[in-house]
């Protein structure tokens, strides 16, 4: 009877939550209208200040460790922030790109599907980032923290880092706040 | 009313699967088992073994005996239908998004598997609801199957939701029906498996399943047949962005 208990509430929980987005999903209303303005901007300077490797050394040479770990678990909170921001800012733009889907023009299609594609990168490469950032957060020291994230900025210092301008002809729209 | 072979039983047992039978030569006629082919031959076939089943039952020359064993076939050939479908429904969610597909494809395998342990151990662990091995048997079966089809179910929900993504209007709708179905049968099954019902309250049990399979059927006649209201809007204008960078950043970080 127990198990039958179990099953009987996890087919509820898996009910609710299933019933629970078809709702959500009739609720939803137009994608164009006000999405935009859900997007988050990223301050570029401060997230480059951030991910900058000679910054890191610098505290890691100037601080006793244990003032060094706890400035850099603030760092990587920050970090994490900036992270999470990105993964937002990926979501809007999965529902702008859908909204986009059903045009008829071709090329639309094309680069609204395109669009999407690279939103949904975004949020998966957000989310094993942020899970790099939690597990560098325990071990602050163990190597897997910023520094060896950074080296990878550094090594892409030429290119832009975050997800930069998206702009709405109508009104633009800006991720970062420089560019 | 709620006895077996009253009105409301015959009706509950028929309707639906005539239901399908309809629904899938609409789709035949409007040449949506082109877009939706396992759809169109689940809707097909677990019509036929419903009503193959039902005629067993009210056939007097089938003894009890050859009823489990047509009620056992029908098992055998639905439940792989279903995980084909539940296969569809994830490709036409995720197939053309080559960002997500393989980590969902990862995702859901791993997960299939989990439900597939959990399913035997569940499975193991249930005293036997009936003298009958055949019946007991079937009972587990169908414990197993819907276990695993709403597991399944749960985690293409989930996943999608994580990612924002919404499906299609007919892929959301024949998800939609299939999880209800999943889900309400599971309990059903897991306490006609487990719970030592007497014979007389299984009825009850019997009514729940047909009377949500209905509502189900249903679901997907409107979600399928009945064209999505599309609100007057001005074209979407699409946004600049430079995600390709942003991905390329955030990859090197991941890969470290």
């Amino acid at each position: 009877m127990t198990l039958a208990i179990i099953l009987v509430v996890a087919a509820a929980v898996a009910l609710a939550f299933i019933l629970g987005v078809a709702v959500s999903r009739s609720l939803q209303i137009s994608p164009s209208s006000g999405l935009s303005a859900q997007i988050q901007p990223i301050d570029v300077e401060a997230f480059r200040n951030l991910v900058d490797p000679a910054e890191d050394d610098y505290l890691r040479r100037r601080l006793p460790p244990a003032k060094f770990r706890m400035v850099q678990r603030q760092r990587l909170r920050a970090l994490a922030a900036y992270v999470q921001a990105a993964g937002r800012n990926a979501t809007v733009l999965v529902r702008m790109g859908q909204g986009a889907l059903t045009e008829s023009d071709v090329h639309t299609t094309d680069a609204a599907r395109q669009l999407v594609d690279n939103a949904l990168l975004l949020r998966r490469n957000a989310t094993f980032a942020l899970l790099r950032i939690y597990v560098a957060l325990a071990w602050p020291n163990s190597g897997l923290a910023v520094a060896t994230i950074l080296r990878d900025y550094e090594r892409l210092s030429g290119s832009a880092m975050l997800l930069g301008r998206l702009r709405n002809p109508a009104a633009p729209v800006r991720l970062a706040s420089t560019l | 009313m709620l006895q077996a072979h009253s009105f409301l039983w015959h009706y509950l047992w028929v309707a639906p699967n005539v239901l399908l039978l309809v629904l899938s030569f609409l789709m035949w006629k409007r040449r949506l088992y082109r877009r939706l082919p396992v759809f169109f031959a689940f809707a097909l076939l677990s019509a036929c073994c419903h009503l193959a089943i039902y005629a067993a039952d009210i056939s007097p020359w089938v003894s009890g005996e050859n009823f489990w064993r047509v009620d056992w076939a029908g098992l055998l050939i639905e439940g792989p239908l279903k995980f084909s479908l539940i296969g569809e429904v994830f490709a036409q969610i995720f197939g053309t998004y080559t960002s997500v597909v393989r980590l969902g494809r990862f995702l859901i395998r791993a997960v299939g598997i989990l439900l597939v342990l959990t399913a035997a151990v569940a499975a193991a662990y249930a005293p036997k609801d009936s003298l009958i091995g055949i019946i007991s048997g079937a009972h587990l079966l169908d414990q197993t199957i819907f276990l695993i089809e709403s597991g399944l179910l749960l985690f293409i929900f989930l996943f999608a939701a994580y990612f924002s993504l919404k499906p299609s209007r007919p892929v959301f709708g024949i998800a939609l029906g299939l999880a209800i179905s999943a889900c309400v049968h599971l309990a059903t099954w897991a306490i006609a498996a487990n719970g030592g019902l007497p014979a007389s309250k299984r009825v009850v049990l019997d009514f729940i399943n047909m009377a949500t399979y209905h509502v189900c059927v249903l679901i997907w006649f409107y979600y399928l047949l009945v064209p999505q209201k599309v609100p007057a809007q001005a074209a979407v204008l699409l946004p600049e962005n430079n995600l390709d960078v942003w991905n390329r950043e955030l990859e090197k970080l991941v890969q470290r």
